[in-house]
């Protein structure tokens, strides 16, 4: 993808894999055979339950997801893909279990340290792209980084020239295609260098076209060592990533 | 700049910059909401308005009552304190004393005051009651009389007199008539011409005017006065403060508000007060719910965006702030128009009810904005609680 320019994370190439995954790999393991030593947990997860009342929505679900790893979340709808990537991302929390981000056990964290977290270690991006309608494209940018420390506009110009949107700065995202929308949003989760980034069906709303170019700059960011973690339907998509995280009734299926 | 660099400079404080970048979002926050913000500045310019009006009019009407009261007359006696003055002493009290007591009242207040001293003389056609007046003090006291012809101008002028319109007829005299007042033992006599001639309604009808010293020469009563009347610029308990001060300070005289002006005066101020607190009251609490009612709806409105920014690492801390910034915002805009027009409705109503202009008063802006800041935010508190209770994860599913 030429538009993503940066630097790898670790500062080295590290090239891009689309290996299908064996799902029989997943359950209370770590996802990739490869040494996991060699590389930082990003995502330690263990024993994660989340129940709604009687029903339960996430049960016994383990897994790791180390640095530099693309993984897919897939399931059928009500499988609980969406409250998995919520616990991930700490807008909610679970009933059982641990989830350690980045070294840190996210259990016993108060609200305001979870926001901190979230705003350091995080960078979300949504199907419907959810970008503030009144902030131009460096603007909803600079607003991320106000959040996490000092707003930087040259730097939120750089970021919106790495992802070719550079002279769409000062648009709205009303004046926005759909999928410079999503590439805008892509830009803001990592506006702040995040550990996990985290995608909600980024291509659902979404044509063929800007469908692939999404998803070439997530196989890019891959291959500079984000860590990338995607929810999708679409088994093509799953496909392209490391490994897949398969949920079925709440639970990881082999 | 790095994230690094940023972080550093945040740890640095930055606070400049953070404080832009705030302006920036409360301004692009508000700009694009037009009706809505349209609705909530008009609501607090009109509850800024009417308080502006509302406290001019409070801060001037007891000025203007009180100057209007004044024309109803003097409203301090001043006597010589009951047991003062000795057995062998004439009558009354030094004239000195008393100029003295008029003149330590406080000078922003004072509008005149007076010596008088009575007695009785003997006029060409008959007796009369004498009195020695320091004139123009007793013109500005007396705004209420009718006057014919002209006050005495002078106070040293001891050629002309004024008389009462009954005292006239039953002397049959005339602007210009020549009077030859006598003593009543006919040792002492002046003459002196009829200058003005004054209808009050009361005693004044019937007696004769003369200056101070030309009274104490035929009364035979060099240097003294009966009493002392003064006219204050003062509100209900501030004349009672006024005469206590000079009690202390003149402690042989006995210095006492005239209570049917002076309460009269207290009594319409503190209803006409109440009524206007009443009625500024009712349209702040009007202001605040009008102000509540649209808050709550562009709240409504921008679920998904406070979902979003909380996120993205937006604490409730932030999201409070910005609220309470934006509402804070609206308020002053709307305050400086508020203020501008209200300071016009002042003057309506200072026309309409005292035929007067009302003056501007400092202390108005800050006590619009304070009420009109504490309305707005006492309207915001609901909307601010309601973004506090916004669960980002639902927001973002669409919920």
């Amino acid at each position: 993808m030429d538009a993503m320019k940066t630097q790898a994370r670790d500062g080295n190439a590290i090239p891009m894999e689309t290996t299908p995954v064996d799902p029989t790999s997943l359950e209370s393991a770590p996802l990739d055979p490869a040494p996991a030593e060699e590389r930082r947990k990003v995502i330690g997860v263990a024993g994660l339950a989340k129940r709604f009342g009687t029903l339960a929505a996430l049960e016994d679900v383990t897994f790791d997801v180390f640095s530099g790893e693309f993984i897919a979340i897939m399931g059928p709808s009500g499988s609980g893909k969406t409250t998995l990537l919520n616990i991930l991302s700490l807008l909610d929390t679970p009933t059982d279990g641990s989830y350690r981000l980045d070294g840190i056990e996210t259990a016993t964290l108060t609200e305001r340290e979870q926001v901190v977290i979230r705003r350091e270690k995080i960078g979300l991006v949504f199907q419907q792209f959810h970008l503030i309608p009144y902030l131009t494209a460096v603007e909803n940018l600079m607003l991320a980084q106000y959040y996490h420390s000092v707003a930087d506009r040259a730097e939120a110009l750089e970021a919106l020239d790495r992802i070719g949107l550079a002279d769409r700065a000062d648009h709205l995202p009303s004046q926005l295609s759909g999928g410079e929308q999503q590439r805008v949003c892509i830009a803001r989760a990592l506006i702040n260098d995040p550990a996990l980034i985290l995608a909600d069906e980024p291509t659902g709303n979404l044509d063929a076209a800007n469908e692939e170019l999404v998803m070439g700059l997530f196989e890019t960011l891959k291959a500079q060592g984000h860590t990338v973690i995607l929810v999708t339907h679409n088994p093509d998509l799953g496909n392209r990533t490391d490994h897949i995280v398969r949920l079925q009734h709440g639970r990881l299926v082999r | 700049m790095a994230v690094e660099q940023r972080i550093a400079a945040r740890r640095r404080g930055a606070g400049l910059a953070r404080l832009a970048t705030f302006a920036q979002l409360i301004y692009r926050s508000l700009t694009v909401r037009g009706s809505r913000l349209g609705v909530a500045l008009a609501a607090i310019v009109v509850g800024a308005a009417i308080v502006t009006a509302l406290t001019s009019l409070y801060f001037d009407i007891s000025i203007k009552m009180s100057e209007e009261l004044r024309a109803f007359g003097p409203n301090i006696i001043i006597s010589p304190r009951p047991g003062a003055v000795g057995a062998d002493q004439p009558r009354g009290v030094a004239a000195d004393e008393l100029r003295q007591a008029i003149a330590a009242m406080p000078r922003e207040r004072l509008v005149g005051g007076t010596p008088f001293l009575y007695g009785l003389v003997r006029l060409d056609l008959g007796n009369a009651v004498l009195a020695g007046v320091d004139f123009a003090a007793l013109k500005a006291i007396s705004p209420f009389w009718q006057v014919e012809g002209g006050w005495v101008s002078a106070d040293f002028d001891d050629r002309n007199a004024m008389v009462g319109r009954r005292l006239a007829q039953s002397m049959d005299l005339s602007i210009g008539s020549a009077v030859t007042i006598r003593s009543l033992d006919g040792a002492t006599q002046a003459k002196v011409t009829v200058k003005g001639i004054a209808e009050t309604g009361e005693n004044e009808d019937s007696q004769i005017f003369v200056n101070l010293s030309l009274a104490q020469k035929l009364l035979n009563l060099r240097g003294r006065a009966d009493f002392a009347m003064a006219s204050v610029v003062a509100q209900g308990s501030e004349a009672d403060a006024i005469t206590e001060a000079l009690a202390r300070r003149f402690p042989d005289l006995d210095a006492r508000p005239i209570r049917k002006v002076s309460q009269a005066d207290g009594q319409i101020l503190d209803k006409i007060e109440g009524l206007m607190a009443l009625v500024a009251a009712i349209i702040l609490v009007i202001t605040t719910l009008s102000v509540n009612a649209t808050l709550t709806a562009m709240i409504a409105e921008r679920t998904p965006q406070i979902g979003l920014q909380k996120a993205i690492g937006a604490s409730n801390r932030s999201i409070v702030a910005q609220i309470l910034a934006e509402t804070a915002a609206i308020c002053l805009v709307a305050v400086g128009v508020g203020l501008l027009l209200g300071f016009g409705l002042a003057q309506v109503l200072g026309q309409a009810v005292f035929g007067a202009w009302v003056t501007f008063r400092p202390i108005v802006v800050p006590l619009t904005l304070g009420l009109s800041l504490a309305a707005a935010l006492i309207a915001a508190v609901l909307p601010v609680w309601g973004a506090v209770g916004i669960v980002p994860a639902r927001v973002l599913r669409g919920e």
